[in-house]
């Protein structure tokens, strides 16, 4: 008999021993709605928002939030900005001297992005978004690996834990958010929950929940930027993924209702 | 010196008790770690979350079989090659293939036990591949040739000072204590190997059914690398860890963080459904799942099927005083602490080899309070310590004392008899040698050699008693 089946028979018949110390013959499962919220947030979506940006910054992230996707833009073009002085400060260049590739920005694909416009914003601002089609391909790996700024949007945020849910799939490449040194998120308020539970609850009332999972190949839950503390407890950030997770939360729900 | 983890079980005991920089290390760590969980549990319900761990962990059990066939079946739906492996070398001989099939040359490996137990490395050098271990603490210990020694925290047992001297030796970086410069030069080190690898290998913290969803809990990041850069991903589980629904796992997620490491979430939790699409941009192009039995359903027949349902979260040891006086690699075991004594023998095809380690307790029940499952590990390692000496494996001493001692109890002549020898003759070494007794004769040393014993009282209690009760005369009357 081949491994599976045989692994499988010798459960089946063990299972159906009476005198089986564990598990017991009754067992319960959990059913979705049941589940214990184990964080907790209240308040609007303004409290939310602030909420998230308390637990991030106590994560050693950052962010900031403001009213509009217009206000949005230029904080993310603010904030690229500063980055890219940032880095010439870190490489102790002359200010004024840039660096091949210093505007470049890993990024999810311009209509992947929650913000419009800030594609060709940048582009005109003389960044240059390189976004991933294939990263099998040995020059897109050689272009990408340098780059030290990252640009996303989220799929959801949570703002009891600070917390961002980022699906992969066309468009959307994992790396954005994982190879560079800075990550910048762009979060709309309507995607802002109080906790996960809330958010699962949602997904699982709609019938979309098993899909979010299954239409990218990977989904990941950010919470805060890189870290370790293997080397005797000390925190260290900046470990692989991003030491920078900065988040720029705007309310995209007043804007929706003006269009709607 | 480090622990030997070749040598005999006392040997090993021995070594680490004499290691006063292991002792600092553990002691600094488990400190900090203790008050990391408590203020986590602090901080939600933490006994709901507990019960309903429990309740859906014992489920999960109960149904393995059909949670096992959905899972594969969802897995498969999702296009990844599902493999089964009764034993250690089964799983090590399927993945060398998959490696070999695809002329894999450089693994890069995400910190998991599970590799560990079945002893994936090895397998893989053998033939010529290059392993390299991506976790910074399993980086560190990869280094010095160690293996981890913690479920969670694998460098728990080296200083600061040690680790600088590790990187100063194979990486010839310069003097620094600085826990961040060498983070750095890690990065640096280890981003090359993500770029280059062929292969992503990593356990499995634990898989969705309902989605045929692979997770894994990281704070680096070196998972998300090693399940995305790589064009081909291994995941290898063992097949008690599943999880029913999408909502059960983010429980398991919150209790399994808030125990090991007290935080909320850990910085990442990837969930893999898949390989990469033609149309994504990044991810394997294959990914293949290992399922691994190797003693599991052992565990499960023999009686120990409460310890399968163990989130590896790490808490048991982070209270329990046997390990904060040995350390991991005195258990000798890929799995060590109170968990690490049950299930290294109840999973084992051999119990005479692991036969000491239910011993390795002294049954004080703190692992049991720190269980997010609430597994009763104490009556698990009284359960092992009863089928060795059922099947006569307990050591030969050991049982001529268990059966000296339980002639003496049964008799109360014998036992009075007794109570008066070692009353008369502890207070006599211990006159001998000036109030304690620091060293009792052989073969009894053992118990004197780290700490003294108290001589007996000069009367035993009946005889006080009534000696009371004669000098306050009758006064109950």
């Amino acid at each position: 008999m081949d491994a599976r089946n045989q692994i499988l028979e010798r459960l089946r018949k063990l299972l159906g021993r009476p005198d089986l110390r564990f598990p017991p013959p009754e067992t319960e499962p959990l059913r979705p709605g049941e589940h214990l919220a184990i964080t907790q947030a209240q308040g609007d979506r303004w409290e939310l928002a602030q909420r998230f940006l308390a637990e991030l910054r106590a994560l050693h992230g950052d962010g900031e939030l403001v009213e509009t996707p217009a206000e949005a833009r230029l904080a993310a073009i603010a904030r690229l900005t500063a980055w890219v002085e940032e880095e010439r400060a870190i490489r102790h260049t002359e200010p004024d001297t840039s660096m091949p590739g210093e505007r470049d920005v890993l990024s999810w694909a311009p209509q992947e992005l929650p913000v419009e416009g800030l594609a060709p914003a940048l582009e005109d601002l003389g960044f240059r978004l390189v976004v991933p089609q294939d990263l099998h391909r040995p020059d897109e790996r050689d272009t990408l690996r340098p780059i030290r700024a990252g640009l996303t949007g989220v799929d959801a945020a949570f703002a009891s834990t600070g917390s961002m849910l980022l699906g992969s799939g066309p468009g959307r490449s994992r790396v954005a958010s994982l190879t560079p040194y800075r990550h910048l998120a762009l979060v709309p308020l309507s995607r802002l929950y109080p906790n996960v539970e809330t958010w699962l609850r949602e997904q699982r009332e709609a019938g979309t929940l098993e899909a979010v999972l299954r239409q990218g190949s990977q989904t990941v839950l950010v919470t805060g930027p890189s870290k370790s503390a293997d080397i005797e407890g000390n925190l260290t950030l900046g470990v692989h993924g991003p030491k920078l997770v900065y988040a720029i939360l705007f309310d995209d729900i007043h804007a929706l209702i003006q269009e709607g | 010196m480090p622990v030997d983890i070749h040598a005999p079980f006392p040997e090993r005991v021995q070594q680490a008790l004499a290691d006063p920089h292991l002792h600092t290390a553990i002691h600094r760590a488990m400190e900090r770690m203790a008050v990391a969980r408590t203020r986590a549990l602090a901080a939600t319900d933490a006994a709901t979350m507990r019960a309903q761990m429990r309740r859906m962990k014992a489920h999960v059990l109960r149904h393995l079989p059909q949670y096992l066939e959905t899972l594969e079946r969802n897995l498969e739906d999702n296009g990844a090659v599902v493999h089964w492996a009764r034993d250690a070398q089964e799983a090590r001989t399927l993945i060398r293939e998959i490696a070999l099939q695809n002329g894999v040359q450089t693994a890069v490996k995400s910190k998991s036990m599970v590799t560990e137990e079945i002893h994936l490395n090895e397998a893989l050098e053998e033939v010529g591949i290059r392993v390299v271990e991506t976790d910074l603490g399993e980086y560190i210990i990869q280094l010095a040739g160690e293996p981890p020694s913690h479920i969670v925290a694998p460098v728990i047992h080296r200083r600061l000072e040690d680790i600088s001297q590790i990187f100063q030796e194979k990486l010839g970086a310069g003097p620094t204590y600085d826990p961040g410069e060498m983070t750095s030069i890690a990065r640096a080190q280890l981003r090359q190997d993500f770029f280059q690898a062929d292969m992503g290998i990593s356990g499995v913290n634990f898989a969705i059914a309902e989605t045929g969803t692979v997770c894994i809990v990281t704070n680096e990041g070196n998972g998300r690398m090693v399940t995305s850069l790589p064009p081909i991903y291994v995941a290898v589980m063992g097949i008690e860890k599943i999880v029913p629904t999408v909502e059960d796992a983010f429980l398991q997620l919150q209790a399994l963080c808030r125990s090991a490491t007290g935080q909320a979430f850990s910085v990442y939790f990837s969930m893999t459904s898949g390989p990469r699409r033609p149309e994504h941009p990044d991810g394997p192009e294959q990914f293949h799942v290992v399922l691994l039995d190797n003693g599991r359903t052992q565990m499960l027949e023999r009686g120990y099927g409460e310890a399968l349902m163990c989130v590896r979260c790490g808490a048991c040891l982070n209270v329990c005083p046997v390990y904060a006086q040995i350390g991991g690699h005195a258990y000798g075991s890929t799995y060590s602490g109170p968990i690490g004594a049950v299930i290294t023998p109840a999973m084992a095809s051999d119990l005479r080899e692991t036969r000491e380690l239910p011993h390795a307790s002294s049954l004080c029940g703190a692992c049991r309070e720190a269980c997010p499952v609430q597994i009763d590990l104490p009556r698990l390692l009284l359960d092992l310590r009863a089928e060795l000496a059922h099947r006569g494996l307990e050591p030969r001493p050991e049982a001529w004392g268990i059966r000296a001692f339980m002639e003496t109890m049964r008799s109360r002549a014998r036992y009075e008899q007794a109570g008066k020898l070692a009353r008369v003759a502890t207070r006599l070494l211990a006159r001998l040698s000036g109030g304690t007794l620091r060293t009792l004769p052989p073969p009894l040393n053992g118990w004197t050699q780290y700490r003294d014993f108290p001589p007996f009282a000069s009367k035993s209690f009946r005889e006080w008693w009534q000696e009371r009760e004669a000098l306050r005369g009758r006064e109950s009357d």
